[in-house]
């Protein structure tokens, strides 16, 4: 079985009078542990795509499945519990909370998983998780006075931290330098593939795509191109 | 994680400007309270003093103490009936103390009871009031019609329209006023009797009539619940304002699965310690100020009156932040990834 797949996804938003279809019926599946990059113009959907799979807005029609289960018949609740726990997200800016550091970030985000790992051992996979962003440095400090590449760092780990099956990434490297953006994918690639986390990421960068197993272009709600790297 | 806890260290500046001004204004409101509290007793402690009970006027009195002049003979029915009644009277006038000075005094007398001071002839019997002015047990008055007037003693907190109370024997009142007919009948008994030819009022309406407590009372009343409400405007900003800036960071919060419930709950929180701690020492500094007001300053804040407040203080702010709270719940994790940074 597939992780995760669409059958005929529509999303249709009125606009004034007029009626406009943003997705127009994207048939799709993913596949565990591969991480998919989506790109596309401007306008053409993509970010509209990323949300509904990620549990944040509904469809008009068509199906979401998550390991068979469907989204579009979940209530409020039920999908609250699915972003917890089995979602991470990155998007464009780090979003971090202005009054925690960098380490208790990461312990809201397993408070909110409901993480099943004793105190001992959070701090403990706290601990590694700074190592691995490199971090450790700057764990007691607050998100103001860390650079942009740090914030965007501490994201990642806060949206991988709890071991997430689908790790949703709305251009997270667009307000980065090209070196930063660099770091930010190789610190994506070794955090997903350690945990087997898929991903699913949006970018405007061509750079990116080298990082990705498969790419997946989109013009006007229409998949035009869909390649296996 | 005590997030209400973590935000607050983290802006100490912010909550702390809130609190202060929260531990103003609440001490403001104590401080006035305890001014219409202690102007009360100062404008007519005498009647507050009385049980409660239902108080007789003549009915074409029209409800005013000073106009009415109760019959012999039913006043002496009503006391032959109910054992701990008692009639009595009221009138503003003067003394001349020993150094020739004018006190205005309230003259009070009564029929035998003990809800008032009873006194010999020829004596009188006042406000402790007036022994800070230099009048001693002893002491020669003389009222208005020349007559002398020894003091026999002092009774504490007696006092009407803001004037010491000088208890009279029944015949030196007489003389001074050229009536033997009594003005207000009190029977300790809220749901007395009425009666043919006398008004029955209660405790509470007799104060009302009074000219100038209603006015009073109103006024400081008033600005009592003015700055309550303004306390509960207070809260209900600060919370939007500060809500307004941390929307951002809420929809991604919620995006991240965190329950609403969590944010209502540190807001509430928030709420709880900061006013708390602001009102708690509030009061702290308004009994202060009670025990340290100059005597002349009509002050009496009591602790139940201060805790009722303090209870207003507290559910008037959650109905503040609760209105900020509302806000949170209709927040869209979507909208807030679609704006910039937090
Ligand atoms: N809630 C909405 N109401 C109306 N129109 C919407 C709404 N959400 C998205 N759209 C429109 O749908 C289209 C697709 O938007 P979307 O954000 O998915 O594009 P995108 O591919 O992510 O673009 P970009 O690369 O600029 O981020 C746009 O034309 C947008 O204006
Ligand atoms: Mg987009």
């Amino acid at each position: 079985m597939e992780l995760l797949e669409t059958i005929n996804l529509q999303k249709t938003v009125q606009n004034g009078d007029t009626q406009e279809n943003i997705l127009k019926g994207i048939q799709l599946s993913f596949q565990k542990g591969k991480i998919t990059a989506l790109i596309g113009a401007s306008g053409s959907g993509k970010s509209t795509f990323l949300t509904i799979l990620a549990g944040l807005q509904s469809v008009s029609s068509g199906e979401v499945l998550l390991e068979g289960n469907s989204l579009v018949a979940m209530s409020a609740e039920q999908l609250r519990k699915l972003r917890a726990k089995e979602f991470g997200y990155v998007f464009q800016y780090a979003h971090l909370v202005p009054f925690l550091t960098v380490e208790e970030q990461l312990h809201l985000m397993l408070d909110i998983a409901a993480s099943p790992l004793s105190k001992q051992e959070r701090k403990q996979e706290v601990h590694d998780v700074l190592g691995m962003i490199d971090m450790l440095h700057r764990q007691h400090a607050y998100p103001s006075i860390l650079s942009g590449g740090e914030k965007q760092r501490v994201a990642i780990a806060r949206a991988v931290i709890h071991k997430p099956k689908l790790l949703f990434a709305d251009e997270p490297t667009a307000s980065l330098d090209s070196k930063r953006s660099m770091d930010i994918m190789e610190l994506i690639l070794k955090l997903t593939k350690k945990n087997d986390i898929t991903t699913l990421m949006v970018t405007h960068d061509e750079d990116m795509l080298r990082y990705a197993d498969r790419v997946i272009k989109m013009n006007d709600g229409k998949i035009t191109e869909d390649r296996t790297v | 994680m005590n997030l209400a806890w973590k935000e607050m260290k983290k802006s100490k500046l912010r909550f702390s400007i809130l609190a202060s001004i929260v531990f103003l204004i609440s001490l403001l409101t104590f401080i006035i309270a305890g001014l219409a509290n202690g102007l009360a007793d100062d404008n007519a402690s005498l009647i507050k003093k009385l049980p409660d009970g239902t108080f007789y006027l003549a009915d074409d009195a029209d409800q005013t103490y000073n106009l009415s002049a109760i019959d012999k003979r039913k006043e002496n029915d009503i006391l032959a009936e109910t054992g701990d009644a008692a009639a009595f009277s009221v009138q503003m006038g003067f003394v001349f103390d020993k150094d020739e000075k004018q006190q205005s005094v309230a003259f009070v007398t009564s029929t035998n009871s003990d809800y008032f001071e009873q006194v010999d002839p020829g004596e009188v019997v006042l406000d402790v009031s007036l022994k800070e002015e230099g009048v001693e047990i002893g002491d020669e008055l003389t009222n208005q019609f020349n007559e002398k007037l020894t003091v026999a003693g002092f009774a504490d907190h007696q006092k009407f329209s803001h004037a010491p109370v000088a208890f009279l024997n029944k015949a030196d009142y007489q003389a001074i006023y050229g009536t033997d007919k009594q003005q207000m009948i009190l029977v300790p008994d809220e749901d007395a009797k009425d009666i043919a030819g006398l008004d029955a009022v209660s405790k509470d309406e007799l104060l009302q009539s009074l000219a100038s407590y209603k006015a009073e009372q109103m006024t400081l009343d008033m600005i009592v619940w003015f700055l309550i409400i303004i306390s509960g405007m207070l809260f209900a900003i600060f919370f939007y304002m500060m809500n307004v800036q941390k929307i951002g960071m809420y929809g991604i919060l919620k995006a991240m699965g965190l329950k609403t419930a969590v944010l209502l709950r540190m807001i509430w929180t928030e709420m709880l310690l900061l006013s708390g701690s602001a009102i708690i020492l509030a009061a702290a500094c308004a009994m202060i100020f009670g025990t340290a007001a100059p005597d002349g300053m009509p002050f009496a804040l009591d602790s139940i009156m201060l805790i009722w407040l303090a209870l207003i203080f507290l559910v008037v702010g959650f109905i503040g932040s609760t209105v900020s709270a509302i806000q949170i719940k209709k927040v869209e994790p979507l909208q807030a990834i679609q704006q910039g940074d937090v």
